[in-house]
């Protein structure tokens, strides 16, 4: 499972996680999952953060840059759901007002570990 | 036959020359074009008799140059030059019917490239001094006008030209004294009779007379370090007269090292062909790392000849070697490949000079970081230049990988050899080929990637338009046969093989078996490309096949058009993209010690404070090391030498009666 990462407007509190879930102690790679550095790559989009309004369009081409089938996980009580910036001004909304979510990974921020297991589940091993 | 149609040539390429000098202005450049077309097509068919048949001729008449007359000789090893030169001369001759059409075309323009041309058909059939020596500087003064017809009031034009005519000077008097030394103690001026004569030469006045013609034809074939003329010359000439010029006029420069230096001195000694060799090592080196660097299109392409020259020298100099060692059938082999790669250089260059102009005729520029997205505009032009990018770069299928095959197992099998320094020079040989191969990839990369692809960086090249029919005739002339001579080389390997046998002192057997492909004979190996290119045909036939035949899912069976890539953003401008500039930067970098690039950046601060800046500019200029230490110091010397001289004739009468009667008196003493 080849993931293309964005940031929607993220605080990078989920890219730390994100990156300690690759890391040696969760180390999500060993289970099949990739970050890759193109969409055009990927088997899908891990998103972070609240959909700005000026990352709105891009995540929308990224969206459409990535080759079918294709799965959108939303990384992060922001991308679920708006978070503490829900209604906020320059805010469109989550992610699922923009993209068809796959998975959701609740937390703020979601702890390595429950990222690995969503991974998991994706991957199937 | 042969030498009739020869003649024919010569004739109607002076009268093409004659016609494009005294038609109305209309009429001017079809006539000199259909009839320097004409003498190519007569002098390709008497020098390819003499090629197929290996019959040389030889004619003298005692008209046209006084006291000594004029002898003309075409063998093979001549012919397969004067063959070259008329392919290019089409080539070029068609392609400067639609280059002059949009505006009046002068007389010097119309009349001096067919005078060029002339003179370059006649310099490989010279066979005697006086007869050589004269064509040779026809040709340099021909070119030299040629250089000039186009922007001739450019202050970078009126440099370039004095640059090459200082060089080609300084070369021709070279040769001179080289060849009148030679012929004082040869008994005779005609070559026929210092071949016969070579025996009885002394071996340290033979070495003087190489390394004296060595210098002339090193200068003239752009070998590093009198190569300077060339990335001046190219880039300000007209298209079709750097066509000319670097497809047949640096060739002659090989002509002249093998004619002098197997024919007329017989092989010689083996440290002559290892200077030789080395010559060739330093300039595909040099040449190919300032190719890579260049982001002038037609520089680029002058120092890409420098880099082609240094392995047909390397090639040339191998076979000296071997040569002089005894191993003739292995000497033969590498002379094959180094005419070979000259005659594919010929066709590839010459294209890729075409589409340069044809690029800078649509474009109104030539420099690589203002062009962009010509592909779309000229298509036909942007794949012949292709055609021509490929083949320089040794691509499978294409004539430039043909003969860089050949000369890579011609040097390898060359380590056979039982000298130690010849094998030295047979393994720099060897990794300059490697290198140079990788050198030339990223330098057209850059060419045809930042040149052609992506969007139009200047409003000239977005308002590009396909050149005209006969200029696409000219390029693709060129280009058709780089793909013809990439697929089946073995049509043009036996007359390379009778010009090989005639350019070795000793003769050579045979270096090839007859085929389509290419197969040694002396020793093992074989490759044949129309396989290669045929299975290659055939792979991608079935794997669209099968594509089409495989059931697909519903979401895949209608194609989706979608934008490039662009990293999601929403605005893509022409000055995002990469530029060759910044393409070849890392290159740069590596090789800073070379290259030594000359970096110039501004910074304007802002009145409130340092830590803001208002403007920044920065300039880069890659100037030719060689020319900046060796060059500019002897040209400072010269200038203060000439302001000291400026002083003794000071005006007055008196001074000038001392200085004759000094003189006077100094005769005097020395004849007493």
């Amino acid at each position: 499972m080849q993931l293309r990462h964005v940031d929607a407007g993220s605080c990078n509190g989920c890219e730390i996680e994100i990156a300690q879930a690759f890391a040696p102690v969760s180390d999500a790679g060993r289970f099949g999952a990739r970050l890759v550095a193109s969409p055009r790559h990927a088997d899908g989009l891990l998103v972070t953060g609240v959909v700005t309004k000026n990352m709105a369009v891009p995540l929308q081409m990224t969206f459409e840059a990535t080759p079918r089938p294709r799965v959108v996980v939303a990384c992060g009580d922001c991308a679920v759901s708006g978070g503490v910036f829900a209604g906020a001004y320059g805010v469109v909304g989550s992610v699922r007002d923009v993209l068809p979510v796959d998975v959701e990974i609740p937390g703020c921020p979601p702890e390595p570990s429950e990222i690995t297991e969503a991974l998991r589940r994706l991957t199937g091993r | 036959m042969s030498t009739a149609a020869y003649l024919i040539g010569l004739g109607i390429a002076s009268a093409a020359a004659l016609l494009g000098a005294v038609l109305p202005a209309r009429r001017r450049l079809l006539g000199a074009a259909v009839l320097s077309s004409a003498a190519c097509l007569a002098a390709l068919a008497g020098a390819g008799d003499v090629l197929v048949s290996g019959h040389a001729f030889s004619l003298h008449t005692a008209q046209v140059l006084p006291l000594t007359g004029v002898d003309l000789s075409l063998d093979p090893l001549g012919a397969i030059f004067v063959v070259t030169t008329a392919v290019v001369g089409l080539a070029v001759s068609c392609y400067s019917v639609g280059y002059g059409a949009h505006q009046t075309p002068s007389r010097t323009a119309t009349a001096m490239l067919p005078a060029f041309l002339t003179t370059l058909l006649l310099v490989p059939a010279a066979a005697s001094l006086a007869t050589f020596m004269v064509a040779w500087e026809l040709m340099a003064l021909a070119s030299l006008l040629a250089l000039l017809t186009e922007h001739r009031r450019r202050r970078e034009t009126r440099d370039a030209a004095q640059w090459y005519a200082v060089m080609t000077h300084i070369g021709a008097a070279a040769i001179l004294l080289g060849l009148v030394l030679l012929a004082a103690h040869a008994g005779g001026q005609s070559f026929a009779a210092i071949a016969a004569h070579r025996r009885h030469l002394s071996v340290p006045l033979a070495s003087v007379v190489f390394l004296l013609t060595l210098f002339g034809f090193a200068s003239k074939a752009g070998a590093v370090p009198l190569h300077v003329w060339l990335p001046r010359a190219h880039p300000e000439a007209p298209s079709p007269v750097s066509a000319l010029m670097s497809g047949a006029m640096v060739n002659l420069g090989i002509y002249g090292i093998l004619r002098v230096g197997e024919d007329l001195l017989g092989g010689g000694e083996l440290w002559w062909w290892l200077v030789v060799a080395a010559l060739g090592v330093v300039s595909a080196v040099f040449g190919a790392l300032h190719a890579a660097a260049s982001t002038d299109t037609k520089r680029l392409l002058a120092y890409s000849t420098v880099d082609n020259i240094g392995l047909v020298l390397i090639g040339v100099g191998a076979a000296g070697a071997l040569a002089a060692g005894g191993e003739q059938a292995l000497a033969g082999l590498v002379l094959l490949a180094a005419l070979f790669h000259l005659v594919n250089h010929a066709l590839f260059k010459g294209c890729l000079f075409l589409g340069a102009g044809a690029v800078q005729h649509a474009a109104g520029t030539r420099d690589l970081d203002r062009l962009g997205g010509i592909a779309r505009k000229m298509p036909a032009t942007a794949v012949l230049f292709g055609i021509g990018a490929l083949s320089i770069s040794a691509l499978p299928g294409l004539n430039g990988f043909a003969s860089e095959w050949l000369l890579l197992e011609g040097l390898l099998h060359g380590f056979a050899s039982h000298s130690a320094v010849t094998e030295a020079a047979l393994l720099a040989g060897v990794a300059t080929l490697a290198i140079t191969g990788g050198l030339t990839a990223t330098a057209f990369v850059k060419a045809l990637g930042v040149g052609f692809l992506g969007q139009p960086r200047s409003e000239g090249a977005g308002d590009a338009r396909e050149v005209g029919p006969s200029m696409l005739a000219g390029m693709g002339l060129l280009a058709g046969g780089c793909v013809v001579l990439g697929v089946v080389p073995g049509v043009v390997l036996p007359a390379l093989d009778r010009a090989t046998t005639a350019g070795l002192a000793a003769g050579a057997p045979r270096a090839v078996l007859p085929g389509l492909g290419l197969a040694l004979a002396s020793v093992r190996g074989a490759i044949d490309p129309a396989l290669l290119v045929g299975g290659l045909l055939v792979g991608i036939v079935v794997i669209w096949g099968a594509l089409r035949l495989v059931p697909r899912s519903a979401d895949l069976r209608s194609p989706r058009r979608a934008a490039a890539w662009g990293c999601g953003r929403e605005l893509q401008t022409a000055r995002m993209e990469i530029t060759a500039t910044s393409f070849a930067e890392p290159l740069q970098r590596v090789f800073a010690d070379v290259l030594r690039p000359d970096h110039d950046l501004e910074v304007t601060h802002t009145a409130e404070s340092r830590y803001f800046p208002e403007a920044i500019s920065f300039h880069q200029r890659v100037d030719d090391a060689i020319e900046r230490v060796v060059y500019r110091p002897v040209m400072a010397a010269v200038t203060w030498w000439g302001r000291l001289a400026r002083r003794v004739p000071n005006g007055s009468v008196h001074r000038y009666l001392a200085f004759g009667f000094a003189a006077l008196v100094l005769v005097l003493v020395v004849l007493a």
